[in-house]
């Protein structure tokens, strides 16, 4: 009668016993799990790949934690996804607060909060020096940036080649799109590398060159920034103003709306750092959306932006918005 | 003859492998998590041992050496050398238009089946790739592919075509193929040859109720319709899937709900179906556990699942004019005796009478109508395998002649 269950290592049945390898991106490492974080973490899991993320605390990490079930909820609640593809999703999500978990990773996005980094370079050299004491120096290691430009913050590593921007678009569920960004020292084996993990996790991939802002956030903040004009000269009101480039221009979301979920405090800091870097006045935040900064009505995160939302984040609708 | 018989899914390969002489499978196993984390291989020995093998197996060509490597192991294995190995049996999704029956696999037919990935982007391509690892790991081997749509191939345009512009089944062959023909195919002769009566004289309906489900009336031999589709979504109402609606429900849900392509494409292929309108399980036996239970919305997934089966058999009698066997099989129709009687209950008037007493807890191949019952009631068990192992045999047989 047979017995139990025999346990092999598959390694030793193979026909030619060279085929041992490790499959690409089984694991990767996050550093700072805020919405960037997350929603990278989530779609990660989502195609099967384990993920660690490190936080500062044990308070950030039930945060994220919270935060991504959330997000999985609501997906269930609009049949994105089952219940049982929550429970694989959630529990290839791994929180820690050492980075020697890292070990084992092919991937490491930093992606600390904006807030936290200050605008400093400094902190996220040395997070990307601690990312490169504990992986393996085939490990891609990359930054979520739109702004920093990643040579810079390679230089000092010792594997630089292997280091690259890259920019999710985490404002909603269908924006399938990454921008990645090669640094001067970057091979092209290490470009190749990130596009199939972009590729794994079904996104198209746009090679950017190592310009501030890209081509994303360029546009857009000149967008946001005429719109804003548009507002104060008193030619037309937000409203109408969505409405406008939404049904006329057939953009899923208008200008105002965009920059109400993306929060308008990160708008600036990137309108501030493109327009360091180039000098150029179009990049400078207008004057209307200091304001609505200064005021704390920083977007939908506080229920108020350019527009006003309920606790739901559902709008309210108000006749005529002017600012 | 050994045949090697490999079903190639998208993160799964499962493998049996036959002597044709006594049809006796001596090994089978199957790969799953293929490509992911925590990939491993179950192998089931010809003396019942079941041995599993962990470790890393990142795509299909090493899941197919390593398939190969086991099957000619010292301590697992039961081939001396993959010499011993006649031919390989493929089971390929989608034939499209193009193949009405099993054929060689030359790379005149791989162009063709490579040509249908565009309407089955996500079955053939795994297919092809176990087609193509098995010609570089062993070169020159016979292989056969046999398709699941190809069944149905005899299908005639009134049954086949969709109310729908023709130019776009001119464009994008748009158009009924139906699923499952393997294991219509081999239920329906098996039927025949266990009845002892001519094949090509009888009229059977065959309900394939698994956990994707069809129904398939075959005339004379040959399929003149089958309830799934274009996508195997259309027709009885599945586990997770919907089954037949009404293409005005999909705008409405799509806009009210405020959902795009993608997710409508889960709600209706995963949030659907019996685990949909139970809100239980898609597991029969669990919804059949909730409703013993009282609960009511699991009475009415499997009311409605009974109900939509016994739809197509009533058209199914109309379109062939008559009926003399009705088979159930896949892992519902063998196991689940409550479903059978649900589908039999009331169908005295078209000669259907079920032997309630046999019905109750038959879970092997025969005959569960009662002995006055006009049309002969059936459970087959499937066995797909071992139909494409006798259709790799019958083409192989032919060449080496």
């Amino acid at each position: 009668m047979p017995s139990e269950v025999i346990y092999e290592p598959i390694e030793e049945f193979g026909l030619s016993k060279k085929n041992v390898s490790r499959t690409l991106f089984s694991k990767i490492g996050i550093i700072g799990c805020g919405l960037v974080g997350q929603n990278i973490a989530r779609v990660a899991s989502f195609y099967g790949i384990e993920v660690v993320f490190i936080e500062v605390n044990e308070d950030k990490i039930r945060e994220a934690y919270k935060n991504i079930e959330k997000v999985l909820d609501e997906r269930i609640e609009h049949w994105g996804i089952t219940g049982g593809e929550k429970r694989a999703i959630l529990s290839r999500i791994k929180g820690t607060l050492d980075y020697q978990d890292l070990k084992g990773c092919d991937f490491v996005i930093e992606a600390i909060r904006a807030v936290d980094r200050g605008g400093k370079i400094k902190e996220r050299r040395e997070i990307f020096q601690r990312i490169e004491d504990v992986v393996e120096p085939d490990c891609i290691i990359a930054t979520h940036s739109t702004t920093i430009v990643i040579t810079e913050l390679s230089s000092d590593l010792k594997y630089r080649d292997r280091c690259v921007s890259i920019h999710f678009f985490v404002n909603h569920q269908e924006a399938r799109l990454v921008e990645v960004v090669r640094s001067l020292y970057t091979t092209d084996e290490s470009f190749q590398k990130v596009c199939k993990f972009v590729n794994l996790i079904n996104r198209k991939i746009i090679s950017v060159q190592e310009s501030a802002g890209l081509v994303s956030v360029r546009i857009f903040v000149v967008l946001l920034n005429e719109a804003c004009e548009i507002l104060m000269e008193g030619i037309s009101n937000i409203e109408d103003i969505d409405q406008t480039m939404k049904i006329g221009f057939g953009m899923r979301l208008g200008p105002f709306e965009v920059a109400d979920k993306m929060g308008l405090d990160k708008i600036v800091r990137w309108m501030d750092n493109i327009y360091n870097e180039f000098g150029d006045i179009r990049y400078k935040p207008n004057p209307y959306l200091r304001k609505l900064v200064r005021a704390k009505h920083l977007g939908m995160e506080v229920n108020e932006g350019f527009y006003k939302y309920d606790e739901n984040g559902k709008r309210i609708f108000q006749n005529n918005q002017k600012c | 003859m050994k045949i090697l018989v490999l079903n190639c899914g998208s993160s799964s390969i499962k493998y049996q492998l036959f002597t044709m002489a006594d049809r006796k499978v001596v090994a089978k196993g199957g790969i799953e998590k293929l490509g992911m984390k925590g990939s491993f291989l179950k192998h089931v020995r010809q003396d019942g041992q079941v041995v599993v093998f962990e470790g890393e197996i990142m795509d299909h060509k090493i899941g197919v050496e390593y398939i190969l490597g086991i099957l000619t192991s010292e301590k697992h294995g039961c081939l001396k050398s993959l010499d011993e190995l006649d031919a390989i049996g493929h089971r390929v999704v989608h034939g499209g238009e193009e193949f009405n029956k099993s054929v060689l696999l030359t790379e005149d037919v791989l162009a063709v089946v490579t040509k249908c990935i565009d309407i089955a982007p996500l079955h053939n391509p795994p297919n092809l790739k176990g087609i193509r690892a098995m010609e570089e790991l062993i070169p020159g081997i016979l292989q056969v592919g046999v398709f699941d749509t190809a069944f149905h191939q005899t299908i005639e345009p009134k049954a086949y075509m969709y109310g729908i512009p023709y130019t776009l089944y001119k464009k994008f062959a748009i158009r009924r193929y139906g699923f499952h023909g393997t294991s219509h195919r081999y239920v329906t002769r098996r039927a025949c040859e266990l009845l002892g009566v001519d094949y090509q004289t009888q009229s059977i309906i065959s309900c394939h109720l698994g956990n994707g489900a069809s129904v398939a009336a075959v005339k004379n031999g040959k399929s003149v319709d089958t309830s799934m589709g274009f996508t195997p979504i259309e027709g009885l109402m599945m586990g997770t899937r919907c089954g037949d609606l009404d293409v005005g429900v999909v705008q409405y849900i799509m806009e009210k709900e405020e959902i795009g392509l993608r997710s409508a494409n889960t709600l209706f292929n995963k949030h659907a179906g019996i685990l949909g309108v139970s809100g239980v399980s898609s597991d029969m036996r669990e919804v059949e556990h909730a409703k013993a239970n009282g609960n009511e919305r699991a009475a009415l997934a499997l009311d409605m699942y009974n109900y939509r089966v016994k739809k197509y058999i009533g058209s199914y009698i109309a379109a062939m004019n008559g009926l003399n066997i009705l088979i159930l099989t896949g892992g519902i129709g063998e196991n689940a005796d409550t479903t059978r009687a649900g589908v039999c209950s009331d169908l005295d008037f078209l000669g259907i009478s079920l032997d309630t007493e046999k019905n109750k807890g038959f879970r092997s191949e025969g005959i569960i109508s009662t002995p006055d019952s006009k049309v002969k009631i059936m459970v087959v068990p499937t066995d797909e395998e071992l139909m494409i192992a006798l259709d790799t045999e019958e083409i192989v047989s032919k060449i080496k002649k």
